[in-house]
């Protein structure tokens, strides 16, 4: 009787928790079937008025009644809670596609990237970032630097004047003097990035504002392969492994020889195409061994001290490198177009 | 510089070598070739004989030609457009098929006359009009009655047949404008002779011109007096020459005195003798008066201008334009010719002020060679005497100044290849001198003298040795090697580096890098001139008004760029630039940012417009960044007189007892004249000098409490007047040593608070060096209360 009994109830049990929907209602099963005045509780709480042969037998059976009882409400309560919180993050769920917050970087005006860059190369390389004034002196920008008053070399650059003896800088060049003179005949190693001016009409290919990097190093004993070879690793980090350089004479009336360099264009790789007009190669920039008399003037003995000099044009590498179609470009500063760049690339 | 290289293969034998060959080794021994080009082109072309010529019926200006091309091509019909076209007329014919500059020759039926060729103008041939008189330009060539019909080498009877190399000559290398140093120069880097003929004529008698200078801007100056020379034509192959090289011919004596100065570079004139008042020619510079020259226009002529005299009148502006009054014609019999020697910068002042710049002109400013006047004179002489008639020349007069030359130079092979970076032995370099017309004389096995050529104005010095010596050899043979220097710190001062971090920080928080001009009108530099009233810089020779004043602030022009991109419906933007700014009084670098619109905080989806805090907070980020600390600045408020800021929103930064900053809103007035439209816009000019330089100190750590602090908020009633910062301040103050942290949270205006009132909610944080009782913090909290009520006449609220 007791044994049907206790089946009935146990079976009743396994019946209403398997068909519960809430918690809730496991709640109202827990107090049901095992709370102090549930039939089980109450019957294992009148164990004692059975007869002692009958008591071991069912008081095993009521406890493993209540503990199979308890572990189905527990199991079903995990269930339920699982279930809601599947519910609940099914309702969560958002547009992953939407916009994120805002942790944009600026656009960087090519200007800038290069002009960073190129720095960054010569400072890698041991060199120091010299300065000087774009307001400058006739006897900086020209005098100091072998270019003396009536000099035909004026004739290539084109000035602003302020007054007789004042001008914007035309070039980098006037930093190397200042330079030279603050480093009273000891050995240099500097690059000055610097906007310089020249009086030409703006178009798709003239600027009267761009900018150069100038590089100067003096020391005993430096030659032209050291000026090559400073260009090469320049030229590699900045354009690429593949690229090789070459050097053409020129003029300048401030180095003796004065070389333009040339670099394999990246386009064709040197063979050939319309943006190196054919030839293989793009000229990047210009340079030599400093003249000796820039070097007497600036107090250096050009029997003891010798050096090269370089000057880079920021923009045309920038041109080159992101293929831009007008100089102004750099100057009008559309967003559009600066956010086309960000610190590198 | 024109070449022909018909012209130059006179001199030297350059037969194996194509026109591009030649061109790529002057490139490669720093003479730069700017282009290579044919003078004239065109297949299937026949000297035709025109043996009948009739009117086109339907056509008003078309002729139809019976024309002979000779026994080869027989007689073809043509039709022709030309008005100079006439029976018995040799012409050039371009047969069906023929390849012309401007296309193909095709059989062609016009206005139903069948046409088969075409008769040429020199123009069609690709010939460069300059070169051609207006006749010429106008219809087709007229060839010489003796051409022989069918003759199919139409250039080469035309001397057409011919290559020219423009060369870009630089600065140093003035003697590149001659014929003759061009074939050297391509002779030393072929490693092949030139031949540069010279020429004498017979003299005749003693002439009674008399030449001089009264000025040290002629240092040379030749004259001769040739008689009986006739005024004609000029020869075919000089005239060929002339065309090749851009020079238009104009008659024999014109033409001589061009063509000697394309061979030799140097300028020679020409006076009509008969025409002076005296045989005097005085170089002079300081004539002033009206000078009307053979262009028939009048120049004023003014002190330092050198002039050639007779009887003190100006016969001859040196080395730029004759005078009309005594110039060649077709009557002239007896000239002087004149081979001299200009200063150039004299005759580039003179030339760029009257705007007269020619081939002769340019000459001189570059530099002559001042030792060859007698040899120019006599060859001048040498084509008068062929080509003019001339008859009787007289010996050369010459005045000529004392001058000292640098002829030698003392070098060494080791000297050279240091510099170089090469390993030339001395015979590669006597080799190569030699080559290039430099003496050579040696004087051990690693010294030597090198004599320099008269007509290289440019070598003075070693230095310009080892360039010769590389420029033929090759930039090959320098060995690549970085310079062995003494390992030092290189890198960014402190300066540079910060400027350097503040504008990475302004990237990274999303503002765009901008780069503007330097150069603004008058009108605009004044503009938003936040920061200083120092005097700009103005430029003397500017190009338009647009650009004539050096800016001493940056914040102008980005706010042309800002609106440059609201115009283009870039509307919402975070500009920056730093630059040097240079004034008369200072040099600093200076940063300046616009705001304007929103600030996109998820893209489109959630912005909120800048204002006055926007900027503040960049401004502290920027203190932040370089570690200085918050007790060190202040903002205080800034007083606009221009109108240009929103007077309630716009403060002054103030660091080191200095206005270094100022920014705000815009005031309401700016948005139309800027061109920014309706939109919100916060604005930034800021001198980093003092910042760049600042010291800061190390921080030592501070320790951290071990102990909990305790929080409690308080909402107080203040007159709108009290600043957020003032009611920090009593709270510190009144709280030393118990108060750690106050931050405003909340501010509000509006009902039901009275209009001048506002209610202010401050968070304070308080704690010890030990655990606070309640005690301590009544207290603390009671003294606050009080001194806030007491000295802001706050009221609390609970």
């Amino acid at each position: 009787m007791a044994n049907e009994n206790m089946e009935k109830i146990y079976q009743e049990a396994q019946s209403e928790i398997a068909s519960s929907e809430s918690n809730e209602k496991l709640q109202e099963l827990r107090v049901k079937f095992l709370a102090k005045k549930s039939i089980i509780m109450t019957m294992l709480s009148t164990l004692g008025q059975l007869p002692p042969e009958e008591r071991k037998t069912v008081g095993q059976k009521l406890n493993e009644i209540k503990n199979l009882i308890t572990a189905a409400i527990d199991a079903k309560e995990k269930e339920l809670s699982a279930k809601e919180l599947a519910k609940k993050l099914q309702k969560e769920t958002i547009d992953i596609s939407l916009p994120g917050r805002n942790y944009n970087v600026g656009g960087k005006n090519p200007f800038h990237v290069v002009k960073d860059e190129i720095t960054d190369i010569f400072l890698s390389m041991g060199f120091e970032v010299a300065d000087g004034p774009e307001v400058e002196t006739d006897l900086y920008n020209f005098e100091l630097l072998n270019i003396p008053k009536d000099h035909p070399a004026r004739d290539m650059q084109d000035t602003f004047y302020i007054d007789e003896n004042t001008l914007l800088r035309t070039h980098t060049s006037p930093v190397q003097a200042r330079t030279m003179e603050l480093a009273k005949g000891q050995p240099i190693r500097i690059i000055c990035p610097g906007k310089t001016y020249r009086r030409d009409d703006d178009d798709a290919t003239h600027s009267h504002q761009f900018a150069q990097i100038e590089g100067l190093v003096i020391d005993k004993d430096i030659n032209i392969g050291h000026l090559k070879a400073t260009l090469e690793l320049f030229a590699k980090k900045m354009f690429g492994e593949k690229r090789e350089i070459r050097l053409r004479p020129s003029y300048f009336p401030f180095t003796e020889p004065s070389v333009e360099v040339d670099i394999t264009c990246a386009n064709c790789d040197g063979k050939g195409c319309s943006m190196c007009k054919g030839t293989g190669y793009i000229e990047i920039l210009g340079g030599g061994m400093v003249h000796p008399n820039v070097l007497k003037m600036n107090g250096y003995d050009p029997d003891q001290y010798s050096g090269f000099a370089f000057g880079i044009g920021i923009e045309r590498v920038a041109i080159l490198r992101y293929g831009i179609d007008d100089i102004r470009k750099f100057y009008q500063n559309d967003i559009r177009f600066l956010r086309q760049y960000k610190k590198k690339a | 510089m024109l070449v022909s290289l018909k012209e130059i293969k006179n001199y030297v034998n350059i037969d194996g070598y194509t026109a591009n060959e030649i061109a790529d080794k002057l490139t490669f021994a720093g003479i730069e070739v700017e282009e290579v080009s044919s003078l004239a082109s065109g297949t299937n072309l026949v000297v035709g004989h025109i043996l009948e010529c009739e009117k086109h019926p339907d056509s008003d200006h078309l002729h139809i030609l019976k024309v002979d091309l000779g026994p080869k091509y027989g007689v073809e019909q043509i039709v022709c457009g030309a008005p100079n076209a006439r029976k018995d007329l040799k012409v050039i014919v371009a047969r069906v098929g023929a390849k012309l500059p401007g296309g193909e020759i095709k059989k062609g039926v016009i206005r139903g006359v069948e046409s088969n060729g075409m008769c040429c103008s020199l123009l069609e041939l690709g010939v460069d009009a300059k070169s051609l008189s207006e006749k010429q330009t106008k219809g087709i060539e007229e060839l010489p009655s003796d051409a022989v019909t069918g003759n199919e080498d139409v250039l080469g009877y035309l001397g057409l047949d011919d290559e020219v190399l423009n060369l870009k000559i630089l600065a140093n290398r003035p003697d590149l404008l001659s014929i003759y140093n061009v074939a050297r120069e391509i002779a030393a880097i072929l490693d092949l002779k030139a031949n540069i003929p010279t020429h004498e004529v017979k003299e005749t008698f003693k002439t009674d011109l008399v030449v001089g200078s009264s000025t040290s801007r002629c240092s040379q100056f030749s004259g001769r007096e040739i008689k009986g020379i006739k005024i004609k034509e000029s020869p075919k192959f000089m005239k060929e020459a002339l065309t090749a090289m851009g020079v238009r011919s104009i008659s024999n004596i014109v033409d001589i005195g061009n063509y000697v100065m394309l061979l030799t570079g140097q300028p020679l004139h020409m006076y009509d003798a008969d025409k002076l008042e005296k045989a005097e020619l005085i170089a002079k510079d300081d004539y002033q008066g009206d000078f009307v020259a053979l262009d028939e226009k009048s120049y004023k002529v003014i002190p330092n201008d050198i002039v050639i005299t007779t009887n003190n009148k100006p016969m001859c502006l040196g080395g730029v334009m004759g005078s009309l009054a005594c110039a060649v014609d077709s009557n002239t019999t007896r000239i002087y010719i004149e081979a001299a020697s200009f200063d150039g910068a004299s005759i580039r002042h003179t030339s760029n002020r009257l705007g007269l710049v020619s081939e002769s002109s340019q000459r001189f400013v570059k530099g002559t060679n001042h030792n060859q006047s007698e040899q120019v004179i006599n060859f001048a002489s040498y084509l008068i005497k062929e080509y003019c008639e001339g008859k009787e020349f007289s010996n050369i007069v010459k005045y000529q100044k004392e001058e000292e030359k640098l002829n030698e130079l003392k070098c060494s092979v080791k000297r050279i290849n240091n510099r170089l970076g090469t390993s030339f032995t001395k015979e590669d370099i006597h080799n190569v001198l030699a080559r290039l017309s430099f003496g050579v004389k040696e004087i051990n096995n690693d010294e030597f003298i090198v004599k320099i050529p008269e007509f290289r104005l440019d070598v003075t010095c070693e230095a310009d040795i080892s360039e010769e010596v590389i420029r033929i050899l090759g930039f090959d043979n320098v060995k690549s090697e970085l310079p062995q220097l003494d390992s030092k710190v290189g890198g960014y001062t402190l300066r540079q580096s910060r400027l350097r971090e503040i504008r990475e920080y302004l990237l990274l928080n999303g503002l765009d890098e901008c780069l503007t001009y330097s150069l603004l009108s008058k009108a605009n530099a004044e503009k938003f001139n936040l920061l200083n009233n120092e005097e700009h810089y103005q430029i003397l020779n500017p190009l338009t008004d647009e650009r004539e004043v050096f800016r001493t602030h940056i914040l102008y022009s980005l706010l042309e760029s800002a609106s440059y991109n609201t115009s283009r419906q870039n509307k919402d933007l975070s500009l920056f630039e730093t630059s040097n700014m240079v004034s008369k009084a200072s040099r600093s670098e200076h940063l300046a940012i616009v705001l304007v619109g929103n600030k996109l905080n998820q893209a489109y989806m959630n912005k909120t417009p800048y204002d006055f805090y926007s900027m503040k907070g960049i401004v502290e980020g920027i203190f932040e960044l370089l570690g200085v600390e918050q007790s060190r600045y202040r903002f205080d408020r800034y007083l606009d007189e221009k109108e240009e800021l929103h007077p309630g929103r716009s403060a002054k930064i103030i660091f080191q007892n200095q206005v270094i900053g100022v920014f705000g809103e815009l005031h309401p007035s700016q948005y139309s004249k800027l061109g920014l439209g309706k939109t919100n816009a916060v604005v930034l000019e800021m001198n980093l000098e003092s910042l760049l330089n600042a010291k800061v100190s190390i921080s030592k750590m501070s320790p951290i409490s071990k102990f909990p602090t305790v929080s409690r908020d308080l909402a107080l009633v203040v007159d709108k007047s009290v600043a957020a910062s003032e009611i920090i301040k009593v709270i510190k103050v009144s709280g030393k040593g118990i108060v750690k942290e106050a931050n405003i949270f909340d501010v509000y205006t509006g009902i039901p608070l009275l209009e001048s009132k506002k209610s202010v909610a401050v968070n304070i944080t308080l704690g010890k060096d030990e655990t606070l009782t309640e005690k301590d913090i009544n207290e603390a909290m009671d003294k606050i209360k009080y001194e806030l009520s007491k000295s802001l006449k706050a009221e609390l609220r609970l």
